[in-house]
């Protein structure tokens, strides 16, 4: 099969000619030589950033395709995380934008009393809307902090945005609907396709349990800081599942499954954001049996200013910081700041969220007692006193919870 | 070539095709976004290098394979993943030996941990 696949360079030459309807045919290679003999593009070197309509060009984009983009701590200093600074997360190709939103079609079946099929039109005339902000984090947000390594994109802290969402309740929606007391657990499916294109197989299809699912703070959501929500997150209709990691918050939604039974669909089971239930040795061969599903995120403090790497005047003795923290289900009960590597620790000034699921702005002043170079820490304690660990512990294969203390470096002089 | 094309298994020839209309089709349907082609050397040169770089493309940048870091049990454990989640069609014995041995040989565990964070004042 091999041999056959290094042939690919030279069918890549012919690709035009199978775009342009030659599906099905055995491609001609004749053309494939001259591409093959033009020189590879240069390797980019250092990060790269994502170019795409819309968005911030300093989201650091961690792959083309499936297209990933995470948005460094700096770039989250708003209250509101704007549309343009929201991360970018894919499993699948982007499907194509709608041209008529309000006729996009969802259903909810399986274990309900009646099945619900709307459009987005009926969806939004039949109920109330509501606008809530709330933080949205991918299920791999920190997994770069593990060590040894763990497979998949290599967040940091960047996979996280807290804009605001405007939709209906699903509770609301989940009444007409009445779910049965057979339901188990939820399987959420969008129209994106799988990564080979395979029509049979899902990009993702996640889901909750019923008791998650009934949580009246879940939205279907139609827009993104008052515009319509665009393509790229999830338009013209997604889920929000607040607080659980992002990939349950199915975007480009099309139906939601209500199950008797656990969900078998894509991004479930085996390892997929799932933890360990015995800690294991970081790196050993995991075993499916010791493991479970990762429902709440974990705590997590980012410092937003100043950026890492700032330099500041010589004779600053008074640096001004503001940053963010949430907690999954939780809310923040402290944040902590450190300029000694965690020796000692101050409290920062916390905002209460503006509603549940919301995160939690804070600012600080911290003393430097002369010019050089400073590491400012930040930890976030939530309500239940769990704290972040100075490292990303609990290791699993696919590297999730890691939200060790974020740092950030600066230069005085 | 026409011969060797032949002599592709159904399913490989599949997912080709369909991954290469696929990679023409995330290029024109998303206005304004152009996809960066990737190109096998811009990655570490050895043995199996173009081989590995083919095989695993047909449905995701080769930049996933490339920022991972692990050890030929665990680069074993993944590639077998991408045939029972994603209907790769399995890498028959010597294929899979040529592409653990690039993928073992190039992308190994990183010694010191290169997580996020990295010091923004060293090596200035
Ligand atoms: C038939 C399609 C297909 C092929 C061929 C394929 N992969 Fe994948 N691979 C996927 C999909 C789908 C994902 C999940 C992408 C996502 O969710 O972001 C993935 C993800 C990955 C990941 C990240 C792990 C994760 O869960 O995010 C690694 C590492 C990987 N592939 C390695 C490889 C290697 C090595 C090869 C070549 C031997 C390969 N892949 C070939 C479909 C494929």
């Amino acid at each position: 099969m091999l041999d056959d696949l290094l042939n690919r360079r030279f069918f890549l030459g012919s690709a035009a000619a199978v775009g342009a309807g030659m599906v099905g045919a055995l491609p001609a290679v004749s053309t494939g030589k001259a591409f093959a003999q033009a020189a590879a593009p240069a390797a980019p070197k250092g990060p790269q950033y994502l170019k795409y309509p819309g968005k911030n060009d300093q989201l650091v984009l961690l792959g083309d395709r499936p297209l990933v983009a995470e948005t460094p701590e700096n770039l989250l200093d708003d209250d509101t995380t704007p549309t343009e600074k929201l991360f970018v997360r894919n499993n699948g190709q982007i499907p194509e934008e709608v041209k008529d939103p309000d006729q996009w079609k969802f259903v909810i079946d399986g274990e309900v009393k009646n099945k619900v099929e709307m459009t987005l039109g009926e969806l939004k005339s039949k109920f109330k809307p509501v606008t809530r902000r709330i933080v949205l984090e991918c299920g791999g947000n920190g997994r770069s902090f593990f060590s040894p390594e763990t497979r998949g994109n290599q967040w940091t802290n960047g996979g996280v945005g807290c804009p605001e969402w405007t939709g209906v309740r699903l509770a609301d929606v989940l009444k007409i609907a009445g779910v049965k007391p057979s339901a188990v657990f939820t399987g959420h499916y969008g129209s994106d396709p799988h990564l080979s294109g395979d029509a049979g197989k899902q990009a993702i299809s996640r889901g909750v349990p019923i008791k998650k699912l009934m949580d009246e703070n879940n939205l279907l959501v139609w827009a993104l800081n008052g515009q319509p929500l665009p393509n790229i997150h999830g338009g013209p209709l997604r889920l929000i599942i607040p607080g659980w990691p992002g990939s349950v918050s199915a975007k480009w939604l099309t139906r939601i499954w209500v199950r008797d039974r656990y969900h078998d669909g894509q991004g479930m089971g085996q390892f997929s954001y799932r933890v360990a239930v015995k800690p294991m040795v970081p790196g050993d061969k995991a075993d499916e049996k010791n493991f479970r599903d990762l429902e709440s995120m974990p705590v997590r403090s980012i410092i937003t200013s100043p950026a890492n790497g700032a330099k500041i005047a010589a004779g600053t003795k008074d640096i001004k910081l503001r940053g963010a923290a949430w907690a999954g289900d939780l809310t923040v009960k402290l944040v902590e700041v450190s300029t000694d590597f965690g020796a000692t620790w101050t409290k920062a000034k916390l905002q209460a969220p503006k509603n549940k699921y919301d995160w939690q702005r804070w600012t600080s002043v911290v003393k430097l007692p002369s010019d050089g170079y400073y590491e400012i820490w930040t930890r976030g304690i939530d309500s239940r006193g769990v704290a972040q660990p100075h490292i990303a512990g609990s290791w699993n294969p696919q590297g999730y919870g890691g939200n060790q203390m974020h740092r950030v470096a600066v230069l005085v002089g | 070539m026409r011969r060797a094309w032949l002599a592709i298994s159904g399913t490989a020839l599949v997912v080709l095709v369909t991954s290469i209309v696929q990679q023409l089709h995330a290029q024109t349907q998303q206005p304004g976004f152009v996809q960066r082609e990737e190109a096998p050397e811009e990655f570490p040169s050895g043995a199996g290098r173009d081989e590995t770089f083919y095989a695993c493309t047909a449905c995701h940048g080769f930049q996933l394979v490339a920022q991972q870091g692990m050890n030929r049990r665990q680069w074993d454990e993944s590639v077998a993943l991408m045939s029972q989640k994603h209907n790769m069609p399995p890498l028959d014995d010597k294929d899979r030996e040529t592409i653990l041995n690039y993928l073992e040989t190039s992308f190994p565990p990183r010694a010191a941990p290169r997580g996020g964070w990295k010091n923004p004042f060293t090596n200035r």
